[in-house]
This record gives C-alpha cells, structure tokens and sequence, in this order.
C-alpha cells in the first residue's frame, strides 16, 4: 500500500471510462484492456502481499 | 385513599369527626412529594466516601459523610452501574468526592438515599475551569477551526501510533489494522495519565511527525482527572502543529478533550481510529474484481460492436450483390436497345408506305398511261365525261386515244341503274 497504489487505482478508473467511450477505437481499446488488466493484477499483488511490520521509537 | 388524602382540611379533622388513620404507603408517599424539592434535585454534594460496596450488579453503594463542628452527617448513596460505567472514576474509602445527583425516597426501607450521576474528586472542579479556560484560549487562536482539518491520505504507507506502550489500547490497534490492512507501524510509545504525562505525549508526537503518513494518538477511558494531560495546550499544539494528519481517539466516546478538538479527525474509539485510518483490504480486492470484469465486459461489447459493423460492410460487398447490380444494368441496356430497334422499324415501315403511296397517286394521275393500254377518254365540247348523263343520243363526241383522236356520234345512252 503506498502512493503508487492510489496511482495505479485512478489509471485503471481512467481507463475503464475510456473503454466505455464508443469514440475510443477498437485497436485502442484492446491496447487499453491490457493494461488495465496488468494494473488490476499489479493492484492484487499489493494488497495480497502487505505485511505488517512494526517498529517502535525510542524514548529519549 | 389517596384521593382522601389530598382533600385533607381542617374542617374534615375536626374533633367531632373520628381520628383519620393513613396508611404506610400514603405516609410514604407524603414525604416523597416533601423531599420533591428543588434544593434537594440536581445538586453538588461534598463529602468523603464511607462503606463502599461495589455491588456485583454493578450499582455502586456507600455513605457520603461529613464531620464539622465535632458532628458528623452521613447520607446513603446509590449510584447505578450504567453512570457508574460513564465516569470512569474508581471510587474508594475516605475518597474526598463532589457528587451531582439528588435525594429520593427507597419506599420499602423507608430510607432517603442520595442517587449520585457524576462524581468529581475534589479539586476537579477548578482543573475543569481550567480546561474550560485553555479551551476559550486555544480556539481563540484558531487551533479548533475546521478550515485547519486535513483530510486523510486514503492508502497510508506508514500509520504512527501515539499511546502506550502497554495495554488494550495498542493491541486493539494493532488488531485493527493486521486485519483490515498490513503496514509499516511506527509506535511511539508514551506515558498517558499522571503529572507528566502531557510532556511525554507532546514529546512522543514530535518524534513520529514526517515518519508517518497519519497518526493516531489514542488513550482508553478513564476519569476526567485521567484523561486531563490531553487538555493540556502543549499537547494540543503539538497535535495541531503536527506535519502529519492527526486522529484522536482519547477516553470514551462521551469524553471529549482539547487534544481530540485540535485533531484533524475525531474517532469515538482506538479501534474506530484505526479504522479510519486504513482502508479495509477486502473491500479494496472485491472493488479491483468488479473492476476488472468491467473491464472485461466493456472490452466484450466493443469487440462485438466492431464484429458488428465489420459484418455489415462485408454484406454490402458481397460479389452477388454486385452481381445482381450488373444484371440490373445489362436489362436495362436490353430494354432501351429494343426500343431503339423498334422506334428505328416503324419509322422505316411507314416511311415506305408513303412511298408507296405517293408513287401510285402520280402514277394514277397520268391519264396518258391508261390510253396507252386501250382505254379512250371522251369529251364533249372540250369538257371530259365521266358520267352517261352528260351524254344524250345524237350528241358528237371526242375520243381521245393514245395516240391521237376520233370524232364518234351517240347512238344510245345506257344509265346502268335507274334513278
């Protein structure tokens, strides 16, 4: 979970709207499927593999 | 009886009527409505705290007691667990306490008690002026403004908690967080209650500030005087002044601090903190699953819309069609060429009758021709007759012959049918 998560979140939401669209052409929409799909697979590994990790300040 | 009761004169307890005889209940009833009085409802009472009992049912029963003058008055106290629950106070002997409440009647002992709401140690009451005082200070200076509230980053990295380093508090975070959402935890630890304990909070926030992307300070309930180092300006500075997006969860969610007014966010709990703090990684894999298949499906029906207009095209191509294009054209062409052919005909047809026509009427209309074959034209006084009453017997005549004339007299006239 960093920022690029919430990057990656806003590209696929950009990309699915541009799907939609019935200007967008087909060839683009194909080349936009696949990297929405790889940002969908990318966004799964992040949150399959977060792992809590704890550390604790020193008072000095 | 009661009805009775309340129509009570002096005329009805006039010596020559019968004594009137009350019943315990209307006697009790009386003095409930006595001690109905506004100096006895809702009031402050200060005293030491003797006889403790903490019920098992949680109701809380002791005597509140004074000595002055060498006298000493006591009066029976009641509080019931759901108040006792929200003051958080440990009550105990000899404990010099303020109590707010007010005395009532317990019909079946026959006993007035006094049924306390809130307690307050003694010497509370000028620390609550106090907080009331850095309150009225600390929002002069803007610290409280909701304009001042940063919103939280929605996908922390790094989540710094602020509390202790021992307790429920930091294990129901941990909890928390572990299962909604792994990540990096920066805990800085500190002292929550006691004479100190405001520099140590300030102190521990400072320390986590720019290490994390949010944090939490949180505290588990307790008693006002508990939860007072939370009031304290430093610490209230030290949570707006914070780089970081700060939530507070400090006591319970009836308790509210200075520290919680400063933060940008407010949670009624520790727990409820670290909820808002990290998304719930569930929701965020069945949101990425129905984005995907959105994904799936629109890239579905652009492919089929495609497929669609592809086959349409490929229709209006098709050879047969063109085919039948040309066959249209070539009938067209046989058409227009028959109708030139027979436009072409009929002219030439009627043209050759007239020919025809014009030749036999020049050709009839030389006499020479037909006295050439024998035939004679007959005249009479230079006129040509063509009739048999033109002609009478005894009439002379010219014959007109091919190659010259004869002069011939009429014997008889024939009419071929009478008239």
């Amino acid at each position: 979970m960093t920022e690029t998560y919430e990057e990656l979140l806003k590209e696929l939401k950009s990309i699915v709207q541009k799907i939609e669209d019935d200007e967008t052409s087909l060839d683009e929409s194909i080349a936009l499927y696949e990297r929405g799909a790889l940002l969908v697979k990318r966004c799964e590994e992040m949150l399959e593999t977060a792992e809590m990790k704890i550390s604790q300040l020193g008072r000095d | 009886m009661a009805g009775r009761q309340g129509q009570l004169t002096f005329d009805q307890i006039a010596p020559r009527e019968a004594p009137i005889t009350l019943g315990v209940s209307d006697v009790s009833r009386l003095i409930e409505t006595l001690l109905d009085d506004q100096r006895l409802q809702e009031i402050w009472v200060r005293g030491e705290i003797t006889n403790y009992t903490h019920h098992s049912s949680g109701h809380r029963y002791f005597s509140l007691s004074e000595e002055r003058f060498g006298k000493v008055s006591t009066i029976q106290c009641v509080i019931w667990r759901s108040d006792a629950a929200r003051f958080g106070i440990d009550l105990a002997n000899g404990m010099d306490v303020q109590i707010y409440g007010s005395v009532g009647l317990y019909p079946p002992q026959g006993r007035y008690q006094f049924y306390g709401k809130e307690v307050r140690r003694t010497g509370e009451g000028e620390k609550h002026l106090l907080v009331e005082r850095w309150r009225r200070e600390l929002d002069a200076e803007g610290l409280f403004a909701a304009a001042r509230k940063r919103p939280l980053p929605r996908f922390p990295r790094t989540v710094g908690v602020v509390t202790s380093s021992t307790g429920a508090v930091l294990q129901d975070i941990l909890n928390v967080i572990s299962r909604r959402f792994p990540l990096t935890l920066i805990v800085s630890p500190t002292i929550v209650q006691g004479e100190t304990a405001h520099l140590e909070i300030t102190e521990a926030i400072r320390r986590v500030d720019t290490r994390a992307d949010v944090i939490i300070v949180a505290r588990g309930g307790g008693s006002f005087e508990d939860l007072f180092p939370f009031n304290h300006p430093d610490v209230v500075r030290a949570v707006a002044g914070s780089a970081t997006p700060v939530v507070s969860a400090v006591g319970h969610e009836v308790d509210v601090t200075l520290c919680d007014l400063a933060a940008d966010l407010r949670a009624p709990t520790p727990s409820a903190a670290a909820e808002l703090v990290v998304p719930d990684r569930v929701e965020l894999i069945s949101e990425l699953l129905t984005c995907r298949q959105h994904l799936i499906d629109q890239l579905f029906r652009r492919v089929q819309k495609a497929s669609a207009e592809v086959n349409a095209l490929s229709d209006r191509l098709h050879p047969a069609r063109l085919g039948r294009l040309v066959n249209w054209r070539r009938e067209d062409l046989a058409s227009l060429s028959e109708r030139l052919n027979r436009a072409l005909s009929t002219g030439m047809v009627r043209r050759r009758s007239e020919v025809r026509e014009q030749r036999a009427m020049v050709e009839a209309g030389n006499p020479l021709r037909l006295l050439s074959r024998g035939y004679c034209m007959v005249e009479r006084e230079n006129h040509p007759v063509t009739s048999a009453h033109q002609i009478n017997k005894g009439d002379q005549v010219l014959l007109r012959l091919a190659d010259g004339t004869g002069v011939a007299k009429i014997k008889e006239v024939t009419y071929d049918r009478n008239i």
